[in-house]
């Protein structure tokens, strides 16, 4: 191992650091948003009373969660209801790791023991990234699995029943939806099937374009992965009095709180980086910090619809969730997969 | 990178793919069809074309299919007769045996096929992983067949303790892969052998000894050798009968077709002595451990099952020699064996039927007096099994028996012919219950349930006894048919 | 002697904590007396072999290893056991009385198996780990690993043909 590894290796561990953070810092702005959003879809003011319109509600929540007593009730399995916040909030984090946020390395101005440092515009770029983004969203579910269970209360146990069937269901026309794209690009690699989108139309041939029905379905599974109305089964309030998260209060119930809010952001990242053309736009190539902007404005699009959407539609019933899944969903997937390959064998063999 | 289409030779798996796409098949009528019976003649047009295919690719010089995965050479094909003839006689059984219990449905026939398939598949495997795939698809069908009657606590039993036990027996069986494939780089049969024989053995040989034995262990379990019986007569007993036919035969047959091309391709020629040594011991345990506790039981379906297991034990010798000659002892075995068992498993079955018997052997009383000819053809079939002249089983263990002493291995048939001496206890006993004693007084009012024989159960029964006299008083014909059976 | 970065095996380090991971989740599964513990402990010692993956530069196999056994099949070991369970299962003893038997023969075995591995010097594949390994495995499933690759798909149609019909609604059982 020479300096040069070690320096990339502390690059690279500040990058962690630094999308980590910047990771929850998006999120307390979510909540913040989704509350001002909410609030003028019906017709509200939304939250108003401190800071400027409200602007300070944010902190005023983290401080009400990060002081409130810890509380762990006397009937939980203690060592997994403890861990079950971290493992739902740790894999949400974890699949921003192969999303490009531009689209070449950022050289910085200052050198350290004389290397030049540069930055690459992710923290890993794997050739098997889109598998890896199923894979980790695959480990969200324990979060909320392991909560349900080790809170030893019926309530909580079914919003984790609920939770495992519902994800496992999700995954499988998700990754069929990716396949879709996979399928026209012909790699796995977040990078190259960003680059793949910037380089034919003139930097504009996203896939949502010639993937228009794999778009939509990935979008419906990513509301259900995210747990986001009106797929939002595991914590209805009204039936399971919040299901997994009723035995959690404080800093705990924040993580998970902070989990669905990441999962649902990284998604985005993912959603736009796959069928809306990553960080790909008007002199992206030549400017990596547009690639940032352009990505960004794309990720707000589609949070922007999200809520839009929670704001427009019920909650679903769980067997109606569950049918829509295996009897529409998957054989829609499916049928858009095979269909794909067919019209690539005839277009190019 | 151009996708390069492989050569395949899909004819030479005909066979194999006429079974499982009349399995498809069966699934899909079942949804039409009302009368499920329909679907079992439809899995009889499917095991005779599988028959037809397999006679015509005997006249054709064996060729690797599907890069050298599998072979269609004659010793695969006289396994797929072997195999069709058992899946067809159990599905004759079937038609008559669910009719009256609400369990006749189209699962049945489609698993019975694709258990057929895998059969076939581990028959004509040239590769350990195509091996593999074949064995869990036998055993996965199976475990389910087992379980089929639901409405019977001990046929829930019979799938779970099957396939728990199953599921362990395959893990023995992947670890023995993978030490093989560790120590000589292939999983192929052929490539492993060569590996040993071209001096790469030397550096290996302790491994390869370890992956050996944990593979025998997982096909000592399939074919139900001791010590890893343990599984059998609860399954037997607990499995609907006609599955039990099926199985006691099929899975057998599987399990040695798969092993004895193991032992004669991969490790023929370099580790000879280690597995003889192996093989023979299990042999001896094996037909001993069986016809001991057969001799306990009192239940036919628990009997027939230890000597099921018995029987495990004397094809067993013949597969010790290591010899062309012993192969096809040991074909020429298990097709008499599955003609003379599963006429056993038949009457059985038509005993069973309507309730007018358990499987008590007690109740076989005075049967010669109620039904003198099903009567006649089990006491057939016991002498048969027995292995007594002029019937097939005598044939059988004549050339099984041969192959060992020409391979001056004389003491493992002596304990053969003792072991049969033992078995003729047992099996004499059901004949000694159905015409030496009358049968149990009924009770005032009590009515005699009539024991009735419908069409299919009839035409099984009619096909095992000529079978199984025919060839007793004339073996050349399946001698000539096992002759054929050489490794491609 | 002044601290050597250089001199760090990274991959060493690796290994061993996936060897923990794997070993120590694989002894829990066996040894923990609560059932709902022992699939959790299943899900670490997967999750060490998805590690060993890693460094055999098999990415795929690794986050395939990750999405079909820690994501799906773990998960659905513990769907069941919330399932069947009492909710908090009280700890339930893991031996019969035959353990004393199985004992020495799964230590013989476990001797056997140390002493020869240890023994034996294990062909080694020069070969450097080619770069596409998705390519490479597409090619293998439809090349030479063809019939495997098709057959699996009659393996499972069984699989959920007998699964099915096992679990379809109740009929009620004729005796005990």
């Amino acid at each position: 191992m020479d300096l040069e590894f070690i320096i990339s290796l502390i690059v690279q561990i500040v990058m962690i650091g630094v999308i980590a953070v910047a990771l929850m810092t998006a999120f307390a702005a979510m909540v913040m948003v989704e509350r001002k959003l909410l609030g003028r879809f019906t017709l509200r003011y939304g939250p108003n009373r401190v800071g400027k319109y409200g602007s300070l509600q944010i902190i005023a929540d983290m401080f009400k969660l990060f002081f409130k007593e810890e509380v762990i009730p006397g009937h939980v399995e203690r060592t997994v209801y403890l861990m079950a916040p971290g493992l739902a909030l740790v894999p949400a984090l974890m699949a921003f790791a192969v999303v490009p946020i531009a689209g070449a390395p950022f050289t910085l101005p200052f050198q350290i023991m004389g290397t030049p440092i540069t930055i690459n515009p992710w923290i890993a770029n794997v050739n098997v990234g889109v598998l890896y983004i199923l894979a980790i969203g695959s480990l969200g579910t324990y979060g909320v699995i392991l909560g349900g269970w080790s809170s030893n209360n019926k309530y909580s146990l079914l919003g984790g029943l609920r939770t495992s069937a519902q994800m496992l269901s999700y995954e499988l026309p998700m990754g069929l939806a990716m396949l879709s794209a996979i399928l026209i690009v012909g790699s796995m690699q977040l990078t190259n099937i960003v680059e793949f989108q910037a380089s034919y139309l003139g930097g504009f041939f996203w896939l949502i374009l010639v993937q228009p029905v794999a778009f939509i379905v990935f979008y419906i599974c990513a509301l259900a992965e995210a747990g986001r109305s009106p797929f939002d089964l595991p914590e209805t309030e009204n039936e399971l009095i919040a299901g997994f998260s009723t035995e959690y209060g404080g800093m705990k119930f924040g993580l998970f709180f902070a989990a669905e809010y990441v999962h649902m952001i990284v998604v985005s990242f993912i959603m736009a980086t796959v069928f809306l053309g990553g960080w790909s736009g008007p002199f992206a190539q030549q400017a990596p910090f547009l690639g940032i902007g352009y990505l960004l404005i794309k990720v707000a699009f589609i949070l922007f619809t999200m809520i839009w959407v929670r704001a427009s539609i019920p909650r679903v019933r769980f067997d109606k969730l569950m049918k829509f899944c295996w009897k529409f969903l998957l054989p829609v997937s499916i049928a858009n997969a095979a269909a794909t390959a067919l019209v690539l064998a005839v277009l190019f063999f | 990178m151009p996708i390069e289409i492989p050569t395949l030779n899909i004819a030479a798996l005909t066979p194999f793919l006429a079974v499982t796409v009349t399995a498809f098949v069966v699934m899909f009528f079942e949804l039409f069809v009302n009368d499920k019976r329909i679907l079992g003649y439809l899995s009889l047009l499917g095991l005779a074309v599988a028959a037809i295919s397999s006679v015509m690719l005997l006249g054709v010089s064996p060729a690797p299919a599907f890069q050298e995965m599998a072979i269609s050479d004659g010793y695969a094909l006289v396994l797929n007769l072997i195999f069709i003839v058992t899946a067809a006689l159990s599905i004759l059984i079937s038609l008559s045996y669910l009719g009256d219990r609400a369990l006749q449905r189209g699962e049945y026939y489609a698993l019975l096929l694709f258990s057929t398939g895998g059969m076939m598949l581990m028959g004509a495997a040239t590769d350990l992983i195509v091996v593999f795939m074949g064995l869990e698809i036998m055993s996965i069908a199976l475990y389910v067949l087992a379980a089929f009657n639901r409405r019977k606590m001990g046929s829930g039993e019979a799938g779970m303790k099957y396939f728990i036990l199953g599921a362990f027996a395959s893990a023995f069986f992947l670890y023995g892969v993978a030490l093989v494939y560790g120590a000589t780089g292939s999983t192929n049969l052929s490539a492993i052998g060569n590996w040993f024989t071209s001096g790469g053995g030397d550096l290996t040989d302790p491994i390869a000894l370890v992956g050996l034995s944990l593979l025998l262990v997982g096909f000592a379990f399939k074919i139900a050798a001791v010590p890893f019986q343990w599984w059998t007569p609860d399954v037997y007993q607990g499995a609907p009968t006609s599955v039990t036919a099926f199985m006691s035969v099929g899975a057998k047959a599987a399990g040695f077709a798969a092993l004895v091309r193991l032992l004669m391709v991969s490790f023929g020629q370099a580790f000879t002595l280690d597995w003889q040594i192996a093989v023979a011991a299990l042999a001896v345990v094996t037909m001993t451990g069986g016809n001991i506790a057969a001799l306990a039981q009192k239940d036919i379906k628990r009997m027939l099952a230890f000597s099921s297991i018995a029987h495990a034990g004397y094809i067993l010798v013949g597969v010790v020699p290591g010899t062309i000659d012993g192969v096809q002892a040991v074909l020429f075995y298990l097709m008499g064996y599955a003609f003379m068992n599963i006429g056993a498993f038949a009457v059985v079955a038509v005993l069973e039927h309507r309730v007018a018997i358990s499987s008590a052997i007690e109740e076989y009383a005075g049967l010669a007096a109620r039904k003198p000819l099903l009567a006649a053809a089990m006491l057939l079939f016991m002498v048969s099994l027995t292995g007594l002249p002029p019937f097939v089983g005598f044939w059988g263990k004549l050339y099984v028996f041969r192959a060992a002493v020409e391979a001056n291995m004389s003491w493992l048939a002596v304990v053969g012919v003792i072991n049969s001496a033992i078995s003729a206890f047992y099996y004499l006993g059901v004949v000694v219950q159905m015409y030496m004693r009358p049968a149990a007084a009924t009770e005032d009012g009590e009515e005699v349930v009539p024991i009735s024989l419908s069409g299919p159960v009839t035409i099984t029964l009619a096909v095992a006894v000529i079978i199984t006299v025919i060839l007793g008083i004339w073996p050349t014909p399946l001698v000539n048919l096992t002759s054929l059976a050489v490794f491609g | 002697m002044p601290f050597d970065p250089s001199q760090i095996p990274i991959v060493q380090i690796v290994f061993f904590v996936m060897t923990a991971c794997a070993i120590g989740g694989a002894i829990g599964v066996v040894s923990s007396p609560n059932l709902f513990h022992s699939a959790l402990y299943l899900v670490l010692s997967l999750f060490g072999v998805a590690g060993y993956y890693v460094l055999l530069s098999a990415g795929f196999l690794a986050v395939v290893q990750l999405m079909v056994y820690v994501g799906a099949i773990a998960i659905l070991i513990l769907f069941a056991i919330m399932f069947a369970r009492r909710l908090m299962g009280q700890g339930e003893n893991q031996n019969n009385q035959q353990w004393w038997l199985s004992l020495p023969i799964v230590m013989i075995l476990f001797a056997v198996l140390v002493g020869v591995v240890n023994t034996v010097s294990w062909p080694v594949s020069g070969a450097e780990p080619t770069g596409d390994t998705v390519m490479e495995l597409g090619h293998a499933f439809l090349g030479s690993y063809l019939i495997p690759f098709e057959v699996v798909s009659i393996l499972l149609s069984v699989a959920l043909i007998g699964g099915i019909f096992l679990a379809r609604e109740k009929v009620e059982a004729e005796e005990a």
